[in-house]
């Protein structure tokens, strides 16, 4: 707990939260129930993300151009079980994983999206499609009448990569998480985002690459001398582009342009992980998340337990999982806000810690439309 | 055979009520229950088989003689009109047992009333001699009241005895022109088939018609008569309400179409357009009260007042395919209106209201009720005369039928079908789409004991849609007779109205 002296109380709609995390707390309230929920939705997220950023690398790395990846999810295992299985649908859902990676290309932002855009990559990229295409007559076709569309297909890959390799620090950090609960040290929810916070923090200044080999020879599409980096490059836009702006939840909110329910103000165009809305509207015919979908095989058996014993039992397992998994993201998007105040959270410089202030009622304003609300009375 | 139709559930009744209460726990009483009401489905399932349509008159007679100088006997036999009745009553009673809430109070004592219930209405439907009728009809009184005013709702005494009274006038006045035909025809006898009530003046037939039709008219519900009806329904157990909508209601119109069209087929001609209108009046009254409730039982309610009117329409019409019309939209309703009051049922035991600017987005999947969202939403396109499901089929006779002889009542009638999707659509809109309130987002399991019998009635509206036949040619024989009866009368009375 951070002990300093008092600072006028603001004057935001959510002055209390500002509080809380001036405080040394976290936007998700403090409780045990929602350690419990925490730790174990982040544990089941995070087996899920280790199968999603292993196959988005395999992607990355091995499908490569490729025109027609009907394959793409097996990270080049195929055998008629695992065939079956995928129609089955019966597997991990990798096209989350895609959604997300999606999201990610279309919001842009950070040195990623700028460095995308710079004839470096333009040459490093061209240098990777001409000798993709050089023994494949469609490949050079297609390139010649629309020079733009493999380039812009590379971009894409660029950020397979990214995410993947995003997702490959996240997941062990979750289960680490997991395994620190199981010993005893984490028991509250501020040693929660406490974890989250130092894995981003280890973890900013991990160099983003991606290097794709085509023949026998590498070639380095972000190389590291561009600088793209862990927490600035990919963490802060994925945060950006999930959290808050991206349509992976699509299907939980049923959006009506002409009731008004869609914003004409672009920036104020919430679809991200922090809004969705948990319950699901209208017909049968609209599933909950494929992540939720996803996790659900991975719920630890205390977390289950604690589902199992509501009025609806599993039959409503999945919104209890989206319910959960919101809070969790609470906590990261606290560890990622924490991460990023402009000073020390202890800062005594009055001055400091107005900009600290500040900066928080910006968070605050971005999450007031969000479930923010919701999860304090969970 | 068709005593089974009626000893059969006495004899679980006696079961159930008067063995030991340590043999006979609720779990057991319950599944005596069961067994009895699906025995006696089984049973009205081999009646049917070996039920010929081909043959007009009465099939599978029973005869004894009971109070002889009463004229009461012991007279039983089907025909194409009680037949599809009886087989909804078999039905409807198991569906409200397997639906009925596991840890009600007094199972035993209500478990044999559910059966005797199945047992009056049987009787009813199947007696030959009108004061075993009106024994039966009354039989059926008792237990319904009894389950109304033990295991309703709030203001069940209140519904109880507003039902108890006006079906206790029907039944007196029932009874009145019972006796009337019987003593002023001369016959003193209450068979069915001995009483000829044009012996008697026209004057004398209309007001012993007239007595009948306000009579079965307090049960149908005919409007003015019809106040009981909602607050029954509403006060009323989900299995009380489904055999009320599926089966009582149909007492009412077969004894109008059994006793008044069938013994005075000539009074009949004179008051048929009066009928018609009295029939535009519930359609049309019924679908715009319907409209203005907030209450889903009460909308079903009202929605059966405006539905009962087609029957009366077709009734009135009395043409062979208009009483064909008038029996399918019985089964219709009958089906239909179950299915309505079974889904409504499991929607307030799971959310405690029924109150339509409460309820919200019930059709979410996982946390809301998708299935009985869905089936509610087939059933009311079904009461809205979609195409496809039994209810398309039986207003489309009705209308058909009733047409060439009542052109401006049934055009009347049919904006009840448009009225129908208005109150429905505004229903299922508010209660199963949009965003679910969140204090509605913890509800509790739903059993599949809450939604098998909603499926049964689905399939059947499906079916019977789908395939019409099966709703209509038990009673082809039947009908073609009754409307003979009418023609004959017709021509009897033409010469009369020359000048």
């Amino acid at each position: 707990m951070v002990s300093l002296s008092p600072q006028p109380t603001s004057t935001h709609p959510l002055s209390a939260l500002i509080d809380r995390l001036e405080n040394g707390g976290a936007l998700l309230p403090e409780s045990p129930e929602n350690v419990v929920e925490v730790v174990g939705i982040l544990k089941s997220y995070g087996v899920v993300l280790d199968a999603y950023w292993r196959n988005l690398v395999y992607i990355a790395d091995h499908q490569f151009l490729v025109l027609f990846p009907f394959f793409k999810y097996f990270n080049g295992e195929l055998s008629w079980k695992k065939l079956l299985r995928h129609w089955w649908h019966d597997r991990i859902n990798f096209e989350f994983a895609e959604y997300c990676m999606k999201a990610m290309l279309w919001h842009g932002g950070g040195g990623l999206d700028a460095y995308l855009d710079t004839p470096e990559f333009e040459q490093r990229a061209i240098a990777a499609i001409q000798a993709k295409v050089k023994t494949n007559l469609l490949m050079r076709t297609l390139h010649r009448l629309t020079p733009a569309f493999l380039l812009e297909q590379v971009r894409q890959f660029c950020y397979y990569s990214v995410l993947g390799q995003f997702w490959s620090v996240m997941s062990p950090l979750f289960l680490a998480l997991s395994d620190r609960y199981d010993r005893g040290e984490i028991r509250s929810i501020a040693d929660v985002v406490a974890h989250i916070k130092q894995g981003l923090v280890d973890a900013a200044n991990l160099p983003i690459t991606y290097a794709v080999e085509i023949q026998g020879t590498q070639y380095d599409i972000i190389p590291e001398s561009a600088g793209i980096t862990f927490l600035m490059d990919a963490a802060v836009p994925y945060v950006e582009a999930v959290f808050f702006r991206s349509f992976p939840f699509f299907g939980t909110t049923s959006y009506n342009a002409q009731a008004g329910y869609i914003s004409s103000q672009q920036r104020d165009f919430n679809y991200g992980a922090l809004y969705a809305d948990p319950l699901p509207i209208g017909g049968a015919g609209i599933p909950p998340t494929l992540l939720m979908q996803d996790m659900r095989h991975f719920i630890p058996d205390y977390l289950q337990a604690i589902y199992n014993d509501t009025l609806r039992g599993e039959d409503d397992l999945r919104i209890k999982i989206c319910i959960s998994f919101q809070k969790s993201m609470f906590c990261v998007t606290t560890a990622a806000i924490l991460g990023l105040m402009p000073y020390p959270l202890d800062t005594a410089d009055p001055e400091e810690r107005q900009t600290n202030r500040a900066y928080l009622e910006g968070w605050m304003d971005r999450l007031l439309a969000s479930r923010l609300l919701s999860v304090q009375e969970c | 055979m068709l005593s089974l139709l009626i000893w059969g559930p006495l004899f679980g009744t006696a079961l159930i009520a008067l063995l030991p209460a340590a043999v006979m726990t609720p779990a057991r009483a319950r599944q005596i229950a069961l067994v009895v009401a699906a025995g006696v489905l089984l049973w009205t399932g081999y009646l049917v088989m070996q039920f010929d349509p081909n043959l007009p008159g009465l099939q599978f007679r029973e005869s004894l003689s009971w109070v002889d100088s009463l004229g009461l006997t012991y007279q039983l036999g089907v025909d194409g009109l009680s037949l599809p009745l009886i087989v909804i009553n078999s039905l409807l009673v198991l569906m409200a047992l397997v639906a009925t809430d596991l840890n009600l109070t007094r199972p035993r004592l209500y478990y044999s009333l559910v059966l005797i219930l199945e047992a009056g209405v049987a009787g009813a439907f199947v007696a030959q001699n009108l004061l075993l009728f009106f024994l039966f009809y009354e039989v059926e009184l008792i237990p319904l009241y009894l389950m109304i005013a033990i295991w309703g709702g709030a203001k069940r005494g209140y519904a109880a005895t507003k039902f108890l009274i006006y079906t206790a006038i029907s039944g007196v006045l029932m009874l009145a022109a019972f006796f009337g035909l019987s003593f002023l025809s001369g016959s003193h006898s209450f068979d069915y088939d001995g009483l000829q009530a044009q012996a008697l003046p026209m004057a004398t037939q209309l007001v012993l018609l007239i007595t009948l039709v306000v009579a079965f008219g307090i049960k149908i519900p005919l409007v003015p008569f019809h106040t009981w009806l909602p607050d029954a329904h509403v006060e009323a157990p989900t299995p009380a309400s489904v055999l009320l909508a599926g089966v009582l209601l149909k007492l009412g119109t077969y004894g109008l179409l059994k006793f008044g069209f069938g013994l005075f087929p000539e009074a009949w001609q004179l008051i048929a357009p009066g009928l018609a209108v009295v029939a535009v009046i519930n359609v049309l009254y019924g679908s715009f009260v319907a409209i203005a409730q907030t209450d889903m039982k009460k909308i079903v309610a009202y929605s059966s007042v405006g539905h009962m009117g087609y029957v009366i329409l077709a009734s009135a019409a009395a043409t062979p395919l208009a009483l064909m019309g008038a029996i399918a939209q019985m089964i219709s309703h009958g089906l239909i209106s179950a299915l309505l009051f079974l889904l409504v049922g499991v929607v307030y035991s799971k959310t405690g209201t029924r109150d339509v600017t409460v309820l919200r987005g019930l059709l979410a999947p996982e946390c809301g009720m998708p299935l009985i969202g869905s089936l509610m939403i087939v059933g009311v396109m079904a009461s809205a005369g979609i195409p496809g499901m039994v209810g398309f089929i039986a207003e489309f006779i009705v209308y058909r039928a009733s047409f060439p002889v009542f052109p401006i009542q049934t055009i009347l009638s049919m904006l009840g079908t448009g009225l129908t999707a208005v109150y429905f659509l505004n229903l299922v809109n508010r209660v199963f789409f949009g965003r679910m309130t969140e204090s509605l987002a913890q509800l509790p399991r739903i059993a599949w004991r809450d939604r098998i019998p909603s499926i049964v009635m689905v399939v059947l509206v499906i079916f019977l849609g789908l395939q019409p036949d099966w709703l209509v040619h038990w009673s082809k024989s039947t009908t073609l007779a009754l409307s003979e009866v009418n023609r004959t009368a017709t021509a009897l009375m033409l010469p009369d109205s020359e000048p």
